[in-house]
């Protein structure tokens, strides 16, 4: 396997912190020598950044208050 | 047992001393009521108060996921209330000093794929894993550098409508890893124990996953002509 395709083929693991030390430092050695494994990379971290800007939500009000009288009224059922 | 916090921390240190490296609780153990324990009201309000102040702070996250998995509003609404109903229900069995997000979203998962999907129609189902690699799409769209490039620079302009509608369109199983790995940083591990599946079939999801999203966004992008050079259509 040629150093490309080893890179290619733990770049997911990497950009998501799963590889041990060593082989982390390997790819991003390879990454620092070879443009191509770079844009890949570059790629695949605007992916995880896009969908990580794109899913943020405030919880509604009603939900919160909801959820809190829940946890109340089991509460004050038990309690008796 | 009478229940306080106190006794229940030396239970989960004498716990964690016996069960040496495995110390989480066990996600289907987790979700029997611990209720039965708590017999003093005041107690009990202490247990509250330390279930509020530990656990609300994840609403907005709690809710963003379960909009992900259920893919509309009000099924994410009942999901997250049934979510801390039996968060709280199964806090005694919570280890203080654990990963309560962890805990809370192992809970919301296995929520979600234990009764929410089953009314939920997706054809996928049921055989999502067993995808042939030509139904998932081809391996690399861009293949030089210059229109990785190009394809990165498009994801980056993308519009979060856009972003969620593919996310949307891609099966629920890999849906759910990619949102579990790439929005909340969780370790394949931690996914492989919230899905109840081998940490490959994570690896193997989130990669499959990402791949038809990327490949979404790639025909996003080339329908409105974002990431083109020359005039847009």
């Amino acid at each position: 396997m040629t150093d490309c395709e080893k890179a290619r083929a733990e770049l997911e693991e990497y950009l998501h912190n799963e590889l041990g030390a060593e082989d982390a430092a390997m790819v991003a050695q390879h990454l620092a020598e070879c443009e191509d494994c770079r844009s890949e990379h570059r790629l695949g971290a605007a992916l995880t950044e896009a969908v990580r800007r794109a899913c943020r939500e405030r919880a509604p009000e009603e939900l919160r208050a909801l959820v809190l009288t829940h946890i109340r009224s089991v509460e004050a059922t038990q309690a008796v | 047992m009478a229940f306080t916090l106190e006794a229940a921390r030396l239970d989960w240190r004498t716990m964690d001393d016996v069960t040496g490296d495995d110390t989480r609780p066990d996600a289907d153990a987790a979700i029997q009521p611990a209720a039965d324990d708590r017999s003093h009201g005041s107690e009990h309000g202490d247990v509250r108060d330390v279930f509020e102040s530990q656990a609300m702070p994840f609403m907005d996250q709690l809710y963003a996921a379960a909009m992900r998995m259920s893919r509309n509003p009000a099924d994410a609404a009942d999901l997250v209330q049934d979510t801390y109903a039996k968060a709280f229900a199964a806090f005694g069995s919570f280890k203080q000093g654990t990963n309560l997000k962890a805990w809370l979203y192992r809970i919301l998962t296995n929520t979600y794929i234990n009764a929410y999907r089953k009314r939920q129609r997706d054809p996928y189902q049921g055989s999502i894993d067993e995808l042939e690699e030509w139904q998932v799409g081809s391996a690399e769209s861009a293949t030089s550098s210059s229109s990785r490039s190009a394809e990165a620079e498009a994801i980056d302009r993308m519009p979060a409508g856009a972003v969620k509608d593919a996310l949307q369109s891609i099966p629920d199983d890999f849906r759910i890893a990619v949102y579990l790995a790439d929005v909340e940083g969780f370790s394949y591990q931690e996914i492989a124990e919230m899905m109840k599946t081998p940490t490959g079939t994570v690896m193997s999801r989130l990669h499959r996953g990402r791949r038809m999203l990327r490949e979404r966004l790639a025909d996003y992008a080339a329908e409105r002509g974002i990431g083109r050079t020359g005039s847009p259509k």
